[in-house]
């Protein structure tokens, strides 16, 4: 008997021991599919979707840099274009949306259409890749590169060298791929692929056009700046408008919020940053292009499309509602040039109007009698006052927008009109998805129909964003021939640059009108506006005339909200003028008045380098904290001050100059 | 078969027993006749002394083997019937047991000796196992039932605080129903969800004690900080417990494997004696009060000034002007909490006979909280059984609970809807509005600023609002059970086997009203309703061998054990009430509600042995190895052994007797322990898919799986003595340790260039040294009056140790309370260390470069006019304060005069930051009394220009106006900006805290003896106790025993006091009676 007990509790020990291998088999989440599992088809979506998130706020935030555009959002962001005090807090996003939201789905999907041999799936992959990686070398010059995305938690960095030439090759493999042809059973490229609906033949025009415009940035390298090369990259790119890349965005009632970043999903990623809010508004400088280019005088057909508006003069009916206004197009922050009003009242200091819900009375006290002249001047006929002495007291009534400020001089702030747009989603639920015009910022606003901002072409939530457009490669045609001296074929470039632009926009603009978005700034260009700008001194007519700078900044204006200006700028060394002969590129673009960047920005003369801004300082809080050894072994100014100024690979002439830097 | 090995081994467990049973029954039935012979009795008196001939009252006199037995009675007399040849045990607690067999005399008198402590005192450890303490190669604390109930607490781990070395307390606040968290010998593990606390094991049973957060912050809004949850030990009534024991150190806790690293306490519950049927009754009313109230400035009204200088009243902020004589005043704080009550009724029946016994149990625990119409009642029902068949014990132990917490929001809303919690805007409401008043005479919601703000555009709720129309609660229902057999196969040579279960469903259900001010998609109304279901199945079988060889005594056992873990979580919420007045799902388009379920399933099995060998009474030997494999470990990794070694000399069995030092033994014990993952960390998750225009997109997970986890790995050791002198009279404890977990397993924020901002990974090491002593004595004893005394103070200093290169700071949690973040240090910086802002201090250069000079002047910045927040961001630069204490200890006493006991209790701690958020948050919004400095006529700001480093002084006086960086200020502004200037600087609320609390006083009188010549009421007793009633301390806050989020795992959020609900004091009189 006691021997089958023996027995017995002898099977149970060893049954523990050989039965757990299955019991223990339960830590796979049943609610949760895992990286292992998803299609290839549903992977590119997403990996596209955050590029552009990505995309969209290095885009805005870089553009603050070129000057596009002024913020009065916090210190962080302004610093990044009126005091160049420029603090990390800005540079966090543009890293981490790329890294942890879309560059994490890039080996998984790469491998799994590799099983599938779903080589356009692969191809695709390669070129994300590229976009995405060059735009971190574009910000932050070294940066974990090789070894980011696998299984290292502390990733070691590179220099900007190998980051620039792994995406050259992965744009080399890619455009391999796109010419095989996928194997049966793979998943079609078709069903995953936002940008061009499985159009190979684009994405090849994709590849090559971001060949050229990649190795553009090497032109301060003169051994390895090779124009030719760009040229026939040229040749086979986008040959028109129809061959661009552009990621269709959205406004509607179906989206929902990103559970990361809370934003829509659908959005536009310039959007999602350059007019969320309502302290975002236009540079004088990119004003001044619109409506001044080559001191013609003669404006932009385009200006009242990127440049807002907003109702004044606002009458009400009985019922509350709106019943008259007037247009009231927007005026450009200046804080390059005198920069009056932020000298006055401080970098951040543009108030936003308010709309009043019911009668406001308002007391300035003017000292200055000249000042309270203008003043009086300015309100007469519009608004209800009375002067007593040196103030003046101002009466608002219901449905007017004024400044809730009892300061005179901040009370003109209405004139800068806010960028925003509010989403279907943010704030326009009340009235759906085919109102894209935000309202001053009530309920009571809304309820009226008064009109805060008709917002901006590229920027609007349903906006398409630019990934890689025709325009621009004319304009990098253009750049070419003038750097080779073939100003003819440059003239020519130029102008096919300019016209694919506007009619870029012009297609859009029909497109919404006959959609029947209400907003008129949404609307068709005049067609006689078009013909009589292109035609006019604005754009240069003759070869002989044309200058790097007519090139650049009708770049500059077309590219808008896009990294590629401050690239650009980089490139030519802002406003220094010592750029081969031609001159100074961007005239005007200086340090603002209230520049306050002496620790970040330490360069005494504008052809000392570091005299401009050259790139970001690596994210404190996602990144420094946790990788400073690696970030210091790749860069040993990771971590001062002042990395800010210090070009990045491609924005040397030379590579010892660049390791010079960087020891 | 393979699928499912419990169902397997439980089988085969109860399948081996009844192949015994039969012969078990024959075994029984060859004694039985043996006692069919028993002998004419007769009558036995005699008298009970002590040492000093001091009659000694209620000692037990029973006849062995029988329920035959009587007590002595005042004059220390007994009789009783008995028979010769059988064997009378005598026994009273403080003395040792002695028994006399009965000759043919029939008056006996009989001296007891008083036990002089530890000799023979034997405590339960690992496993359940009963061990001589003497035997212990480790530090073992042990706590009955009297000293348990002395300050008893709905929560029992708060009854422990103050009462044992090396065992920190936190509560997590004074609401009813909140929980409380403890930690033996510090943390060992870094990271969030992780919780550090040890293991409870209920009767055999792992008893499952977390805090869990009922929903989820991205779907319904939950987080751990908005509102109060309950830690599951509450589950328990503490009136059940007999004793508790604390398995400090990983060699006392190696045998229960993965879950035990960080200690084990075993509760061992009442059983039925032998004898006859007892009926134990207890009633208690208790009153509780809030003991300390941040205070509100009364001097300043509610607006401020805007940087002009125009007056704006649009705010609850109280940086307006002053209030004017006549104007009513209201103590909204003050106001707001009410005395909390507690009725708590305890009944049980305790039985038993030679052969079986029983304990039947019930409790009910009624409480009214201090917030109103907050509460938490509790009722539970135990059963608890043995039975003997011959050489077969079986034994059943089920418990019942019903818990219901009615709570409210307290620090925050629900995580992104917008809103207030109670106590966040009570601590900013202006005290020139009565609080009370939350609706209009017509019924409808009252708003200070109602036509002027739209509801989303208020800073807070009203508390009011929220106690009367929202509704918050939980209910929790939770069954446990245990089915253990045992059985003697020789006399060296017992199985015994268990099955054991607790399962648990909490319902949470959360109402926000139509009207509240919340985000506009929630202004109609919101609901919540989130299930949470934990099921807790293990099996365990154990065989033990038992030999003697000369003076060697060996013991052999060796055992496997499974446990199969299971959460669900269902969470279902919804917005937009369509009619109104009906608060249901079925009132809410399905377009708004949302239903989200999450599973968590953990499995592991476990091989275990001991080998134990002793020699005399003098050496004793311990080894145990435990090999675990856990499902929660990749394939590769999920098998990981640990050993321990223990042992203990008793060197005064080696040295003459002695009457100074009765009794010393020295002990020391290595151990590691393993510790698996949490469950799913092998893997990385998609997240939701999200649909796009035709295309639906899906992407990883912003947390990054591991598929080559290691286990955490423990190592410790430690060295102690113990020391009795005078018989017993003074006690000294004493014991050293250090313990190293490697490997910790951490998801934390890492570079986000590996793709994820949350990596699993397995990195550092937490590294625990400490210190435990406990003095006890015996001042006085004699026959009316005894003192004991018992001291205990103990200290840990935990650090993290080396991690990943580069990383300066790990955070468990991304949880900041006002300016300041938990957080651990690396490469040996503290692991209670605290991160937070600070001011700049001046500057110099050294060696090339520019340092600050830490404690000098503070920069301040011309571009604002006040002091400059260093942006410097190295851990030396931003860590602000080390939240562990120096030391921490208790001193009990107890004095007995004839029937009247009183007790007292002072727990004291040194040292330790404590971060006063709380009063950070008062000064942000204008109520704290700080800011009535020079009654707000000026504030100066002095120390060196950042830009320049020249000297800057400037008294802003609130009359004048300033030009700083070319913008106009009125002396107003600069006066409410220099307050949150301070505020943003954490050092300003930041105090190294000691204090030295009354933490019980217990006045307890006994009428047993009053109760003379009658049979039905066999003891009766009424006491009274105060809890919390005197705390000395130069912490100026509220309690500072305050955790803002109970139950955060890693280093946590102790020492954080952020607008908690305030802590308690309470005073409860209790009878109980005993038939």
């Amino acid at each position: 008997m006691k021997k089958i007990v023996y027995i017995l509790l002898s099977l149970m020990f060893v049954m523990s021991i050989t039965s757990c291998t299955d019991w223990l088999d339960v830590n796979t989440d049943p609610d949760n599919p895992n990286n292992k599992s998803a299609l290839v088809a549903n992977r590119l979506p997403w990996i596209q979707h955050f590029y552009m998130y990505s995309a969209g706020v290095t885009n805005y935030r870089t553009s603050l840099q070129a000057g596009v555009y002024y913020t009065s959002n916090g210190v962080s962001n302004n610093g990044l274009n009126v005091t160049w005090a420029c603090l990390p807090g800005s540079t966090t996003t543009s890293y981490q949306s790329w890294f942890a939201e879309c560059a994490n789905n890039l080996n998984d999907t790469y491998e799994k259409a590799e099983a599938e041999g779903a080589y356009h799936y692969m191809a695709a992959v390669d070129v994300i890749h590229a976009l995405g990686f060059m735009e971190m070398l574009d910000l932050y010059g070294e940066i974990p590169y090789t070894d980011a995305l696998g299984e290292s938690v502390s990733p070691t960095y590179d220099d900007g060298k190998t980051v620039f030439n792994g995406c050259i090759a992965k744009l080399d493999e890619a455009i391999k791929l796109f010419e095989k042809t996928q194997e049966t059973g793979a998943e079609q490229f078709a069903d995953g692929d936002m940008w061009h609906s499985g159009d190979v033949s684009k994405w090849i025009k994709l590849c090559y056009g971001l060949k050229a415009r990649y190795l553009l940035k090497l032109s301060k390298k003169a051994d390895t700046f090779d124009m030719d090369e760009i040229l026939d990259c040229l040749a086979k790119g986008p040959e028109s408008n129809a061959d661009n890349t552009i990621g269709t965005c959205y406004n509607k009632t179906s989206d929902v919020t990103d559970s990361f970043y809370g934003d829509p999903i659908m959005t536009n990623g310039n959007w999602d940053y350059a007019a969320y809010g309502s302290t975002q508004r236009i540079s004088k400088y990119y004003y001044d292009l619109l409506t001044d280019m080559r001191s013609s005088g003669i404006t932009d057909p385009r200006m009242s499309k990127i440049v807002p508006a907003s109702m004044c003069n606002i009458k009400l009916d009985a019922s509350g509602k709106v019943q008259s206004y007037d247009w009231l197009r927007s005026k450009p922050v200046d804080f390059y040039g005198e920069s009056a009003r932020l000298v006055y009242g401080g970098a951040t200091s543009i108030l936003a109007p308010t709309y009043a819900s019911s009668e406001v009375q308002k007391s300035y006290a003017i000292d200055n009698d000249a000042n309270r002249s203008t003043f009086i001047a300015a309100i007469d006929g519009k608004y209800a006052y009375t002067v007593n002495d040196k103030t003046v007291k101002v009466t608002y009534r219901k449905g007017a927008i004024y400044v809730n400020s009892d300061d005179y001089m901040k009370a003109g702030d209405s004139i800068y009109i806010s960028l925003r747009n509010n989403s279907v989603l943010t704030g326009n639920s009340s009235l759906g998805e085919m109102d894209m015009n935000w309202y001053f910022q009530s309920a009571a606003a809304m309820s009226a129909g008064a009109v805060g901002s008709t917002g901006s072409f590229q920027i609007r939530p349903n906006s398409d964003q630019e990934i890689l457009t025709y325009h621009e490669m004319c304009f990098i045609k253009a750049e070419i021939y003038m750097r080779k001296g073939d100003k003819n074929n440059a003239l020519k470039a130029y102008k096919d640059g300019i016209k694919a632009h506007i009619d870029m926009m012009q297609d859009k603009l029909t497109e919404w009108k006959e959609g029947g978005y209400k907003n008129p700034d949404m609307w068709p260009m005049d067609e006689s506006e078009i013909s009589n700008y292109l035609t006019s001194d604005a754009v240069c007519q003759t070869s002989s005339e044309l200058t790097m700078a007519d090139i650049m900044l009708q770049k500059y204006a077309a590219m808008g909200c896009s990294i590629e200006n401050w690239n650009d700028m980089r490139r030519f060394n802002y406003s220094a003028g010592n750029i081969g002969s031609f001159g100074v590129v961007y005239p005007g673009y200086d340090r603002s008045p209230l520049f306050a960047g002496q620790a970040q920005i330490t360069g005494t003369t504008k052809t000392d380098p570091k005299y401009w801004m050259r790139r970001w300082r690596m994210p404190d809080k996602l990144e420094l904290a946790y990788n400073s050894t690696n970030a210091i072994a790749a860069n040993a100014h990771a971590m001062d001050a002042d990395i800010w100024c210090i070009p990045v690979w491609w924005d040397c002439s030379t590579d010892e100059e660049y390791y010079g830097y960087i020891k | 078969m393979k699928r499912n090995y419990c169902l397997t081994l439980a089988l085969c467990t109860a399948w081996g027993f009844s192949i015994y049973f039969s012969t078990a029954e024959a075994v029984d039935r060859n004694e039985v006749s043996e006692f069919t012979s028993v002998q004419q009795a007769k009558k036995i008196t005699g008298t009970v002394v002590d040492s000093k001939g001091e009659p000694i009252i209620g000692a037990s006199v029973l006849v062995k083997g029988t329920s035959n037995g009587t007590i002595t009675d005042v004059d220390g007399n007994f009789s009783l019937n008995a028979s010769q040849g059988s064997v009378l045990v005598v026994s009273y607690v403080g003395y040792t047991k002695k028994e006399i067999s009965l000759g043919n005399a029939a008056n006996y008198n009989i001296t007891l000796a008083e036990d002089a402590q530890a000799l023979s005192e034997v405590v339960v450890t690992a496993m359940g196992i009963k061990k001589e303490k003497k035997a212990l190669g480790y530090a073992v604390s042990d706590i009955g039932s009297k000293e348990i109930l002395k300050n008893k607490n709905a929560n029992v781990i708060n009854s422990l605080a103050g009462k044992v070395p090396g065992v920190n307390i936190t509560q997590s606040s004074g609401a009813a129903g909140a929980g409380a968290s403890i930690t033996i010998r510090g943390g060992n593990s870094t990271s969030e969800g992780r919780e550090n606390q040890p293991l409870f094991v209920v009767d055999g049973l792992i008893y499952d004690n977390s805090t869990s957060v009922i929903g989820n912050s991205g779907t319904d809004g939950m987080t751990r900080s908005n509102t109060t949850y309950s830690n599951r030990v509450m589950d328990i009534n503490p009136e059940d417990i007999e004793t508790m024991s604390v398995l400090k150190g990983a060699a006392a806790s190696a045998l229960y494997g993965s879950r035990a690293a960080d200690g084990v306490i075993i509760i061992t519950t009442k059983k039925g004696s032998e004898g006859s049927v007892k009926v134990d009754f207890s009633s208690k009313i208790s009153t509780s009060w809030t003991n300390k109230l941040p205070k509100a400035q009364t001097i300043f009204g509610p607006g401020y000034y805007e940087n002009n200088g125009v007056f704006n009243d649009l705010t609850y902020d109280s940086w307006g002007e002053k209030i004017s004589a006549g104007t009513a005043l209201y103590d909204n704080i003050g106001d707001f909490f009410q005395a909390g009550a507690v009725y708590d009724n305890n009944v049980s029946i305790s039985g038993g006979s030679k052969n079986n016994s029983f304990y039947l149990s019930a409790s009910n625990y009624d409480q009214t909280g201090i917030i109103r119409k907050t509460g938490y009642d509790k009722t539970t029902i135990r059963f608890n059984g043995e039975q003997k068949y011959g050489r077969l014990t079986v034994n059943a132990n089920v418990a019942y609970s019903i818990a219901n917490t009615d709570k409210t929001l307290t620090s925050g809303g629900l995580y992104d809807g917008g809103g207030s919690g109670t106590m966040t805007a009570l601590y900013a409401w202006p005290q020139t509005d009565k609080m009370s008043t939350y609706l209009n005479e017509d019924g409808s919601k009252y708003r200070l600023f109602y036509g002027r703000k739209d509801l989303e555009e208020e800073s807070y709720e009203n508390p009011y609002w929220i106690i009367n129309k929202d509704v918050m609660n939980d209910k929790t229902k939770r069954f446990t059970g245990a089915l253990n057999g045992s059985f003697n196969l020789t006399d060296w040579w017992d199985i015994s086997a268990r099955v054991g279960y607790d399962q648990y469903t909490t319902d949470a259900y959360t109402y926000i009203a139509p009207g509240s001010v919340v985000k506009p998609l929630y202004q109609n109304g919101r609901l919540n309703k989130s299930d949470y279901a934990y099921t807790y199945i293990s099996t365990n079988l154990m065989s033990n061998f038992h030999k003697t060889l000369g003076d060697f005594d060996l013991n052999l056992l060796v055992g496997t054990t499974t446990e199969s873990t299971e959460h669900l979580n269902q969470t279902h919420w919804g917005y937009d009430f369509i009619t109104k007045g009906t608060v249901s799902f079925s009132n809410i388009l399905s377009g708004n509600q949302f239903f989200k379920d999450a599973t968590i399933k953990k499995r592991l099995v476990g091989v275990y042995s001991e080998f134990r060998a002793s020699y005399k009474n003098i050496a004793y030997l311990t080894v145990t190895g435990r090999n675990d494999w856990s499902s929660t470990l990749p394939v590769d990794n999920r098998s990981y052994f640990y050993p321990s070694v223990s042992g203990s000399l008793v060197f005064t069995e080696l040295m003459p007797k002695s009457d100074i030092l009765s009794f010393g033994k020295l002990r020391a014990s290595w151990a590691q322990v393993g510790k698996d993952a949490n469950s799913y960390a092998t893997l990385t998750y998609l997240r939701s898919p999200y649909t796009y225009g035709s295309y639906t997109a899906v992407g990883n997970y912003w947390e990054r799986g591991n598929p080559f986890l290691k286990p955490e790995i423990q190592t410790a050791w430690e060295v102690g003595g113990e020391l009795r002198f005078l018989n017993g009279r003074l006690g000294l404890d004493y014991t050293y340790y250090h313990s190293q977990t490697r490997n910790q397993i951490a998801s934390p924020r890492l570079s986000n260039a590996s793709g994820y901002t949350l990596s699993s990974i397995n990195s550092g090491s937490v590294i625990n040294d400490g210190m435990e002593i406990a003095i006890t004595g015996k001042p006085i004893v004699n026959k009316d009056f005894e003192w004991d005394v018992t001291l205990n103070a103990s200290y840990n200093r935990g650090k993290l140790g080396n991690f990943l290169d580069g990383v300066e700071l790990f955070y468990p949690t991304d949880a900041q309370f006002g300016t300041v973040k938990a957080a651990s240090v690396p490469n040996g910086g503290r692991f209670l260390a605290l991160t937070g802002t600070r001011y700049a201090y001046e500057t110099q250069e050294v060696d090339g470069k520019t340092v600050e000079m830490k404690g000098g002047r503070y920069q301040v910045d011309p571009s604002t006019g006040l002091y400059k927040i260093s942006t410097a961001n190295t851990a030396e630069d931003i860590v602000v304060g080390n939240r562990e204490p120096k030391f921490i200890g208790g001193l009990n006493n107890t004095f007995r005069y004839k029937g009247l006991t009183v007790s007292f209790l002072l727990d004291f701690r040194i040292g330790g930051d404590v971060y006063n958020g709380t009063e950070y948050y008062m000064v942000s919004n204008g109520l704290s009394k700080r800011t009535l400095e020079n009654d707000r006529e000026s504030v100066t700001v002095s120390g060196v220009n950042s830009q320049t480093g020249e000297d800057f002084n400037q008294t802003y006086y609130a009359d004048k106006e300033y030009t700083i960086s070319g913008t106009t200020y009125s002396g107003k502004a600069m006066i409410k900006k220099y307050w949150l200037n301070y505020a943003s600087n954490s050092y300003n609320f930041i105090t190294s805290v000691n204090w030295l609390k009354l933490r019980s006083l217990s006045v307890n009188y006994d009428f047993t003896k009053l109760l003379k010549k009658q049979n039905v009421i066999k003891g009766l007793s009424v006491t009274v106790t105060g809890t919390n009633l005197l705390t000395w301390t130069n912490y100026k806050g509220m309690d500072p025993e305050v955790s803002t989020a109970g139950g955060t795992g890693g280093s946590g959020a102790t020492g954080i006091d952020y607008c908690s609900v305030p802590s308690t004091s309470s005073f409860s009189m209790g009878v109980s009676l005993t038939f």
